[in-house]
Parts: structure tokens; C-alpha cells; sequence
């Protein structure tokens, strides 16, 4: 038990507020940015931040989503599997190659849509069997993250989409592009979360489900909404990764699922549900970026990056388990 | 002399929670232990039970030093304590849960097989001595809640135990299931046993305790033998002030428009042709003994069920089958019994919680933006009509907040929708003397306007000092309805307990 | 009580769900090919499944006390990986099977102290975990593939009294593991622990004990399946045990095992869940079918054996409102 004195009540004050507010990612991730400016060469130039930038930006639009899901205490494993569907699904209508749309003038528009149409199916499959069915979000989103990831497979025979439209594809390539693309759905999705009923009523469900339902909050819609909503954000990353690679391909972003459960779990959003935000989850997808890309930097080889995220993860949630204890100390 | 607490204190963050504790159990003898939610009683049994340590003081035990570190010690030592909150495991079977921690092991003993045969003998043999008529292997998921409080009692008698402490142990036994248990005090008593027995319940403490004590604000404030004390000098002492000063003046007027209309409601099995009427402006209570049907009748009306029959009417439009977010648009709001459970989102601040419910009334759709202004506005209004005390800090979680202020602020949120009903189940529940006055106060000046409010709860007293009319539930029928000129407490718990003294145990 | 007693083949059905599935496969695909309803295919399934079967036994522990374990794929792959490295190097293999058992045992160890002695979520332990020691093995292994000499794979053909090897271990862990979980004092005290922790740390459990050794448990399941599977591929790819850990809670939650706590079992539940998965890719193989389905099956099979049980537990809720006097009312 730690003695409070009345003289030292203001500073312990100021430290409990500062622990309390939101998460310590946001101290974590430009110290970190201004500690590897100094040791490793070749990071801060503007080529390199560039880099980082548009690296980063399908990562942050599927932490997006997928912030959405846990505030409601649930988790969306399937991400990666409708980004590889929409891909190809994507992919199929718009490729030059006699793909359906070949043959019209808005068939990049026609496609985006019905790429975006196809995530928000997927994600709304998931949603009604965790509203509807009850149904556990881990194994629920797990079998369909097989299901459509044998969908996109079988549908193309492992094999990949050459050929897409240039148009499309500058979406993805081009940093300006892509970087308003991700900011709308960001500014979007912030705004749902801060300033509308629907935000306060996800971290509601998320707090405590029996009395969001006595106090009139429409749970069913509510998770439906929230996993078609992860599935369009899956939708969203996949046209941008699809137009990076300009191919589509049904295995699309198969390593990134553990990098965006590894950013928002870093970033502080509670898998318990109730908490969260999406500038946090920000700046947890700037970190594993800035870590991968000096690591790269550095020469480090594929696997010891995957060491060193591993080691990060784990010292987040140690700090994030010693700022609780030390808070529950403090008050 | 069994036990003898002397001069213990506790205080908790600077705030003194016991005050130079002196008291003492014979052995073979019931204690009883009474005093308001906030007394000190369960935080001197925790200290009693090795939960927590005392700052200053000491306890003696058969006349050696008592210092336990933890439960394990004080069970060790003869000290048995049966808690309120069950500590059952619903998936493993009676007889597990009763050996738990010592298992008959099949030799050889190093592997830790159970030895099925002698568990479930042994089980048989302590569930006998109860009178209960469970198999040993049934699982624990399909015991009634008054089996279940039986196990739990089963558990404190296979430990052996010389002092059983019983803290609030017949809130969910029937009258039948809480007669067996006084018999089994009383040969726990002349057997040499001794049992601290806290309740709320003076009429029973009474009735088998051989001595009392009551903790007032951290102190004990009398202590004797019970035949020295009736119920309303014992009440006294518990609160301080004579109970006719305690319920502030009424200034309503019911009216002769109905509110809402119930009509022969009956779900199987739990509650049985339920019709009555509540009126504007009044406060209608709902009378009855645990196992008597009122919180499934406030749930019913609330949730509704799909084999219930019968109807309801909400100012003459059928609500039988809506849901609850569409009551709630109606002006029908459900004060549920455990806040904690499902009445609050405890990790979330003060303000979310307030503004949950009514929402939808700030924004015009559920993606337009909320307004914010008006909102905040009308949080403070209700924050201050409610008397949150000392909370400027809206943005505090309501976990961190005393029962009285948590309670607050569910009436606060429910307040927050204008609602014209309000269903309260319990809603002084686990709540301090001071708050409790004024939540009644709160309540009468709802129904200065136009609301009518459903009262349920088991304090008749409360019911009492508060309602215009009590309806009276017992075993899942209406047993009664008495105006206000015949407010009787025997009255009440007459007509509760109809029927229970004849009923056979199955 | 309950009213359940109307519906006893449908109770019956529910409560046994995937014995009843891989039944139902079972028929279904005979029907299909005569060449699947033959002794020889059904050693093949077993043979097939020794492996993931065994994985997902050890992480049954795991799940029944809440916690979940992510990291089993990337343990066996480190596993797998110092096995092969060392073999290669022409060491004896008993000693790099050793040197390998003592790693899993570390890496189950570390699982261990921060879930059960830090109180770190079990989640984000096995997720770092499962990063790290990929890594690890990658490392090690140099991101290349090895093969495997003779005498090590021929460990998983050779028979004993016409039983395969494999069929043996499985034969062993399961029934020792379902006896510790259905007969022992630890297996009581893990389903107390599972159902609710902090009730089984006041009745006295020592459940910081439980938790720190389930942990150990599927880490040396996760060896034993390394073994047997590595034996049986005859060579150590870099995506060896990738994924695996998903389809062993796959397995044991088709099973029954929930992803809550508190409820599951080795046998039948878990063999059956894992049995059936691989009946099903069996099956598909041996009918010709379309190799890209295989996914989509499995997917489908699990989807559907969610859908049933939820819908179970939906309707016994609401079957579950406590009656008050359920003998005195008609």
C-alpha cells in the first residue's frame, strides 16, 4: 500500500490522471519514433517516413474495423480472408483479362462497389450468427475465416488475377490517393464512435450486455452493424493492398492478421470489450510499422522481426498489467 | 467462552470502518448480529473469516490467540463461514462441490484418484443429516436456489466447524427450507457448536438467537441477551431513530386514470392469474417473501416470456408482447434488483450511464450526432434532482461509487427518459440509512406529476412508510390488497406466508 | 426441474453432438465410395489424425480453464526444427528428440509464469509467444526446409501388434489425459477453476497450480505432436504447425469443449471433433472430389456444429426460468 502524503497529492495526481488517460501508446510510439531517428540511419529522411506512411495504411483501416469489434467485447478473425475474397471477387469483375465488367466504362467504379458490397456481406454473415445465434465471436469468425478463405481458393484455383484496370490500381500505389482514402474512413469511423448513439451504445454492449439490453439498446442490430462494418473496413484495406500488388489474389494479407490483433491488443483496446479508441489504434499500427520498417532498415532478417514483435507485444501487455495494478494502488 | 473479539479497529483509505469492536460468543450458543448496510458487520466477519487483517485489537479463540492470514487458516481453526454470495460450481456435481478441497482418495494416495464409493456415501450421509432429498451426483446447475443455499450450509457442517457464521443465509429459502435450518442451528447449538447469525430479518433473529449485538456507523451500540430486546428497541439501535420519523411526508394524490392494466398474467410455473391496476400518481407496492414471485412478476411485465398468458395494458394500449426498447419509447422504465448485474455498466463512467437510455431522444437518428448541449444540460438537472452527492466528476466509473450513488444514478438514467411507470424491484437494496430517506423523497416527487411507480420489495416496513396501496404476492398468486388505512406489517407477512406452513418439501 | 424429459433421442442427439456428426459423415461418405468403408481407410484417418488429435487434447486443459493457447503451432515448429536441425547434423535422434522436449517444456514454462504468476491475459502471452517462437525456429532452420533421414521417419510406420505407432501414442494420451481430467482431484479442481476462478480460489483451490500446469500440458502435447507429424511429413517446411493451433480449439470446441470455461472433454468430445475433421478431408479424397472443397467443408461442418450448440443453449435458457414451486403448479 503506498502512504499518501497531502504534500504530494497534486503530483501523485498528475501522474494517476496521466496513467488513466487512455493508453500509453501515445508517449510509446514517437519515443520510440525519435529513439530509432537516432540509431538507425536512413530512417528519418523523408523517402523513409513516406514509406512507413503508405505501409502503414491498409493496417490502419483494418484496425478500424476491427476496434469496432472488440469495444463490443468481440474479436474478427476472418479479416484477412474477405480481404482475399474481395480481392478476387474485386479482381474477376475488373480485370482486363475478360473479367465481367471489362466491357463498361465504370467498371473500376462498379468494381470498388462491389467490393465493398461483398466485405459487408461476409461481415454480416459473422454478425448474425454472433447476435442471432449467440454464437462465440472466436470460433464463430474462426470457420468462416476458413470458409471464405476456401471460397477465394477454390473460386480460383489458387491462382492469381493479373491485369487490372491502372485506374484501380493508382488507388493503392498512389500515396496521396490512398492516404485520403484511409483518413475518410478513419474521420468516418471516429465520428460514429465519439459523437453518435451508436458509438456510445458499442461500448455499452461491450461493458455490459444484460444492461445495455434492459436500458433499450438494440444489441442485435448493434453487433450485426459492428461485423459488416469490419467486413467493409476488410473491403476498404483489400483495395488498397489489391491495387499495391495490382494482382488479386486469394491469399492476400495472409501474415497480417496477427500484426492487426497485435496493434490494437498493443494500443490498449481491451479484448474484454468497453474500451477504446480509434486514435489508439492508430498510433499502435504506426508502431508495428515503424518496428518493421527499422527493423528492415537494419538488415534484421524476416524472422528476427517476427522475434522482436513478439517481445514488444509482450512487454506492452506486461506494462499494461503493472499501469492497472499501480492505478487500483494509487486510488 | 468460545470467542472474544477486544478493541479491534479497521479503517479502509483513511475512512474508519470499525471502531473498538468488543464482543464475545459462548459456546454452544446463537449470536446474533444486526445493523444497517454499512454497519461493519461484513467487514468484522472478514476479519472473523482471516479475509482481512485488523489494524488494531486482537481475538481469542478456546483461549489461545486467533490471528488468521486467510480463509484457509480460519477453517483451519474451526471458523466456518457461509456467505451470502454462493460459491458453487455449477458445472461439477452436489458431492464434488461438498469435497472439493478433500476429496476421499482411492490409495494409492500420491495419483489423487477420488474414490467415487466413499464420496458419494459421504455425501449421502451429510445431505440426510439436512434433510435434503438430492442425489449426490445431480449437478449443481439444476438445484432451486434454496437447495443450493443448503449445499452451501452442507459445506460449513462436513468442516467441522466449531463457530459457523451464517450472513444473511434464508435469502432465498423458502419458509419450510428456513425452518429446517433453525432446527439444524439448534442442534448445532447443543451439540456444542456456536453460530454468528446476521440478517436483516429481526423477527428471526429473535426468534433463535440466544444473544444479540448491533453495529451502528462501525460501533457496536448494544449488546445482551435477546430476551432483553424486542424488535422495535433492536430497530432503534440499528438505525439510530425511531422508525416513524423515517419516511418523509407524502404529498400525493393518486388519481382515478389507469396507468397500466393487468389482466390475468400466468406463466406456469412461476406466477398465477396476477391482475391488478396501477393508477397515476400513486406508488403501488408489491408485497412478498423470496420464492414469492414479485421479481419475476416486474421482470414479466418488463420482458415478457413465450408461454406467458394473460395481458397488459399501458394506458389502454395492449403492451403484452412488445419489446423492452419499445415499453421504454412508450415511458415504461424497469429499476432491476441487482444493479451491479444488469442495472449498470460499472467500468463506464457516470455520464454514460446516465445518458444510456435516453439517447435516442438527443439525436435523430442513431448516426446523427448527438446533442451534446442539451444533453448535459439535462444530466445536471437530473444529477442535482437526485442529490448525487459530491459528484462533480461525471466522468468518474460508477464501480468507484457507494451503493446509495450507484442506485442514484440508475434512477438517474431511468429519470432522464421521462418515463409515466416506473418499475422499482428492490431499489433500496444494499443501500445506506441516509440515501434510503432520500431516494423516498425522490420517488414522492415523481409521483407528484403524473408517473405512477410499482414498488416491489420484501421490507414491508419500507412498503409501509412509502405506498398508497399494497398488493400482496405469496407463492406466486395475489394473496391480498390492503388500502392505506390497513397498512399492518403482521397483516403483510400474514398474507405472504399463506400457504407455507402446510406445504410438503419435495 | 427442467422439462427436457419430452424430446429423449433429440436430447440425446444434442448432448452427444459429435459422436452424432462424425457418425453421420461416416454414412454419408460411404455412400459415396465403397473404398471408404474399409478397415484400411479408418487406420488412415486415425494415422492421419494422430497428430492433431494430440494437439488438441492438450489444449482442451487449456481452454477448460478459459484461458486459450496460441502458441502450440509455433512450439511445434521450434520443436520441429531442432529435431531436424540436429538429425541433419548427425546426431543421434533420441538425444535431439530430448533436446527438443526440454525446449517445449521452457516454452510451456514461460506461458506459464506470466499467465498464471503476472496475471497476463492468456491471449496476449500466446500471441507474443506463437511470434517469438516462429521466429525461433526460423531462425534456427534458416528459413529453409530440411529433410528428414529414414530412420526417423520410419518411426511413425513401425507397428506394434499390427498398431501403427501413432495409434498407440493417441490411444495412451487420450485415455491418461480424460482419466486425470475425470477421476483425479486435478481434474475436479480444473473444472472448478474453469467455471469461476476467484469462487475456486476461495474454496481453497491452489489454482495458480492449475493454471501454471495446463500451460505445460498442451506445450508437451504440442512435442509429442511435432514428433509424430514430422515422422510422418518426413521433412520440416517453414510453415510446419502453422495454423495448427486453430484447428486444435476447432477441434475441441466441435467436440464440446466451450471457449468459456468450465465444460469439455478428451473422450469422447475432443478425439471426436478432431476425428471428424479429418473423416472429412478422408472422405473428400477418397470420393474424388474437388481438392479446393476440403476447405470449405471443414469450414462448413464447424459453422454448422456452432450453429446447433448455440441454438441448444439458447433454447435451454429458455426453458431455464427457475420455477418456484414446480411440484404445486399444474
Amino acid at each position: 500500500m503506498i502512504q499518501v502524503s497531502s504534500g504530494n497529492t497534486h503530483i501523485l495526481r498528475l501522474i494517476t490522471g496521466f496513467l488513466k488517460s487512455g493508453s500509453f501508446i501515445f508517449w510509446i510510439t514517437p519515443s520510440l519514433f525519435v529513439f530509432l531517428s537516432i540509431i538507425t540511419p536512413g530512417f528519418f529522411s523523408v523517402n523513409n517516413i513516406l514509406n512507413i506512411l503508405s505501409s502503414s495504411l491498409p493496417l490502419m483501416i483494418l484496425c478500424t474495423g476491427q476496434t469496432f469489434v472488440l469495444i463490443t467485447g468481440g474479436i474478427d478473425l476472418s479479416i484477412m480472408s474477405i480481404v482475399a475474397l474481395t480481392s478476387i471477387v474485386g479482381s474477376k469483375a475488373i480485370t482486363l483479362d475478360q473479367g465481367w465488367l471489362c466491357n463498361s466504362d465504370y467498371s473500376v467504379l462498379i468494381g470498388i462497389i462491389i467490393m465493398l458490397l461483398c466485405g459487408a456481406i461476409c461481415g454480416f454473415l459473422n454478425g448474425i450468427i454472433v447476435a442471432f445465434i449467440q454464437g462465440p465471436p472466436f470460433i464463430v469468425t474462426l470457420s468462416t475465416m476458413i470458409l471464405f478463405s476456401g471460397i477465394a481458393i477454390w473460386s480460383t484455383m489458387s491462382s492469381n488475377i493479373y491485369n487490372l484496370p491502372p485506374a484501380f490500381c493508382q488507388i493503392g500505389s498512389s500515396l496521396g490517393l490512398s492516404l485520403i482514402f484511409t483518413i475518410l474512413i478513419i474521420i468516418m469511423a471516429n465520428t460514429i464512435l465519439q459523437r453518435t448513439p451508436l458509438g456510445k451504445w458499442l461500448y455499452a454492449v461491450g461493458s455490459n450486455i444484460q444492461t445495455s439490453f434492459i436500458s433499450g439498446v438494440p444489441i442485435k442490430p448493434i453487433l450485426v452493424f459492428t461485423y459488416a462494418f469490419s467486413g467493409f473496413c476488410a473491403a476498404c484495406a483489400s483495395i488498397l493492398l489489391t491495387g499495391k500488388l495490382e494482382t488479386g489474389s486469394p491469399v492476400l494479407g495472409e501474415r497480417m492478421l496477427l500484426d492487426v490483433i497485435g496493434a490494437t491488443v498493443i494500443a490498449g483496446i481491451s479484448l474484454y470489450g468497453g474500451r477504446g479508441k480509434i486514435t489508439w489504434a492508430i498510433f499502435g499500427v504506426l508502431l508495428f510499422t515503424i518496428i518493421d520498417n527499422s527493423l528492415n532498415l537494419l538488415n534484421f532478417s524476416f524472422f528476427s522481426i517476427m522475434i522482436t514483435k513478439g517481445i514488444i507485444i509482450f512487454i506492452a501487455a506486461f506494462l499494461d498489467s503493472m499501469r492497472t495494478k499501480l492505478i487500483k494502488d494509487l486510488s | 467462552m468460545l470467542l472474544t473479539i477486544k478493541d479491534i479497529d479497521k479503517s479502509f483509505f483513511g475512512v474508519q470502518v470499525l471502531r473498538k469492536i468488543n464482543f464475545s460468543v459462548e459456546k454452544g450458543v446463537v449470536h446474533g448480529l444486526v445493523g444497517e448496510n454499512g454497519a461493519g458487520k461484513t467487514t468484522l466477519m472478514n476479519i472473523l473469516g482471516g479475509y482481512i487483517q485488523p489494524d488494531n485489537g486482537f481475538m481469542i479463540l478456546c483461549d489461545k490467540p486467533y490471528k488468521p492470514k486467510s480463509p484457509r487458516d480460519a477453517l483451519n481453526n474451526g471458523i466456518a463461514f457461509i456467505h451470502q454470495e454462493l460459491n458453487l460450481f455449477n458445472n461439477l456435481s452436489v458431492a464434488e462441490n461438498l469435497f472439493l478441497t478433500n476429496f476421499p482418495l482411492k490409495k494409492p494416495c500420491f495419483l489423487k484418484t477420488i474414490n467415487k464409493n466413499s464420496l458419494i456415501q459421504k455425501s449421502k450421509t451429510i445431505l440426510e443429516k439436512l434433510d435434503l432429498n438430492i442425489q449426490p451426483d445431480t449437478p449443481v446447475a439444476k438445484l432451486s436456489a434454496g437447495q443450493r443455499q443448503m449445499i452451501e450450509i452442507a459445506k460449513a457442517l462436513i468442516a467441522d466447524a466449531k463457530l459457523i457464521i451464517f450472513d444473511e443465509p434464508t435469502t432465498s429459502l423458502t419458509q419450510y427450507e428456513a425452518n429446517v435450518l433453525f432446527k439444524i442451528i439448534n442442534q448445532l447449538k447443543l451439540s456444542g457448536v456456536s453460530s454468528i447469525y446476521i440478517s436483516h430479518n429481526i423477527d428471526d433473529v429473535l426468534k433463535i438467537c440466544d444473544s444479540v449485538t448491533v453495529l451502528r456507523d462501525g460501533e457496536v451500540v448494544a449488546n445482551g441477551q435477546s430476551s432483553d430486546f424486542d424488535k422495535n428497541s433492536l430497530i432503534s439501535h440499528m438505525l439510530g431513530r425511531s422508525l416513524d420519523k423515517f419516511f418523509p411526508p407524502k404529498k400525493n394524490i393518486p388519481k382515478n386514470q389507469i396507468l397500466i392494466k393487468v389482466k390475468d398474467l400466468s406463466l406456469p410455473g412461476v406466477i398465477s392469474n396476477i391482475s391488478f391496476d396501477l393508477y397515476e400518481s400513486e406508488i403501488l407496492g408489491i408485497a412478498g417473501l423470496l420464492g414469492s414471485g414479485k421479481t419475476e412478476l416486474a421482470s414479466l411485465l418488463f420482458h415478457g416470456a413465450s408461454n406467458l398468458s394473460g395481458q397488459i395494458f399501458f394506458q389502454n394500449n395492449d403492451i403484452t408482447n412488445l419489446s423492452p426498447a419499445e415499453k421504454i419509447k412508450l415511458g415504461i422504465a424497469y429499476l432491476t434488483e441487482e444493479r451491479r448485474a444488469d442495472g449498470l455498466c460499472l467500468d463506464r463512467s457516470i455520464y454514460d450511464n446516465i445518458i444510456l437510455s435516453a439517447l435516442r431522444n438527443y439525436a435523430r437518428t442513431c448516426i446523427s450526432f448527438i446533442d451534446y448541449n442539451k444533453l448535459s444540460e439535462d444530466v445536471r438537472c437530473i444529477a442535482n434532482k437526485v442529490e448525487l452527492k459530491a459528484i462533480k466528476d461525471h466522468s468518474a466509473p460508477v464501480k468507484t461509487l457507494s451503493g446509495g450513488n450507484q442506485q442514484k444514478v440508475v434512477l438517474s438514467k431511468w429519470l432522464l427518459t421521462k418515463p409515466t411507470v416506473l418499475i422499482l424491484d428492490e431499489p433500496t437494496r444494499g443501500i445506506d440509512v441516509g440515501a434510503k430517506h432520500e431516494i423516498y423523497a425522490l420517488l414522492n416527487k415523481i409521483v407528484e406529476g403524473n408517473a405512477g411507480i410499482l414498488f416491489i420489495s420484501s421490507d414491508f416496513d419500507e412498503l409501509i412508510g412509502i405506498c398508497d396501496r399494497i398488493i400482496v404476492l405469496s407463492r406466486g398468486e395475489i394473496a391480498g390488497e390492503l388500502s392505506k388505512s390497513d397498512f399492518n406489517n403482521s397483516r403483510i407477512f400474514e398474507l405472504a406466508s399463506k400457504r407455507h406452513a402446510n406445504e410438503k418439501f419435495k | 426441474m427442467r422439462n427436457s424429459n419430452n424430446k429423449p433421442i433429440q436430447n440425446f442427439i444434442l448432448n452427444n453432438l459429435p459422436i452424432f456428426l462424425l457418425v453421420c459423415t461416416v454414412i454419408v461418405f460411404s455412400l459415396f465410395s465403397d473404398k471408404f468403408l474399409q478397415l484400411s481407410n479408418f487406420k488412415n484417418i486415425l494415422v492421419q489424425a494422430s497428430s492433431n488429435i494430440i494437439l488438441a487434447t492438450g489444449i482442451t486443459f487449456v481452454l477448460i480453464t478459459g484461458g486459450v493457447d496460441l502458441s502450440i503451432g509455433s512450439i511445434m515448429f521450434l520443436s520441429g526444427a531442432i529435431i531436424s536441425k540436429l538429425i541433419c547434423q548427425n546426431h543421434p535422434p533420441i538425444l535431439s528428440c530430448a533436446l527438443a522436449f526440454v525446449a517445449c517444456i521452457i516454452c510451456g514454462l514461460l506461458n506459464s509464469i506470466f499467465i498464471s504468476k503476472f496475471r497476463i491475459l492468456p491471449f496476449i502471452v500466446t500471441l507474443a509467444a506463437m511470434y517469438f517462437w516462429r521466429g525461433t525456429g526460423l531462425w534456427l532452420t534458416e528459413t529453409r526446409a530440411l529433410n528428414l533421414p529414414d530412420n526417423f521417419t520410419r518411426l511413425s510406420s513401425f507397428n506394434f501388434l499390427g498398431v501403427p505407432l501413432p495409434i498407440i501414442m493417441v490411444f495412451i494420451i487420450v485415455s491418461v489425459c480424460q482419466w486425470i481430467l475425470s477421476k483425479t482431484v486435478f481434474g475436479k479442481h480444473l473444472y472448478a477453476t474453469g467455471e469461476n476462478i476467484d469462487g475456486a480460489q476461495k474454496a481453497g483451490v491452489n489454482t495458480s497450480r492449475i493454471i501454471f500446469t495446463v500451460y505445460l500440458i498442451s506445450s508437451v502435447c504440442a512435442f509429442i505432436g511435432s514428433v509424430i507429424s514430422l515422422s510422418q511429413i518426413g521433412a520440416l517446411s517453414p510453415t510446419f504447425g502453422l495454423n495448427k493451433e486453430f484447428s486444435a480449439i476447432a477441434a475441441a470446441v466441435l467436440g464440446g469443449t466451450s471457449l468459456f470455461g468450465g465444460k469439455g472433454k478428451v473422450f469422447p468430445g475432443t478425439l471426436a471433433g478432431a476425428l471428424l475433421i479429418q473423416t472429412i478431408e478422408n472422405g473428400l479424397v477418397v470420393c474424388n472430389a474437388d481438392p479446393y472443397l476440403y476447405q470449405i467443408a471443414i469450414a462448413a461442418v464447424i459453422l454448422f456444429a456452432v450453429l446447433i450448440d448455440c441454438t441448444r443453449q439458447i433454447i435451454a435458457k429458455k426453458q431455464n426460468i427457475r420455477l418456484i414451486r414446480p411440484q404445486d403448479f399444474s
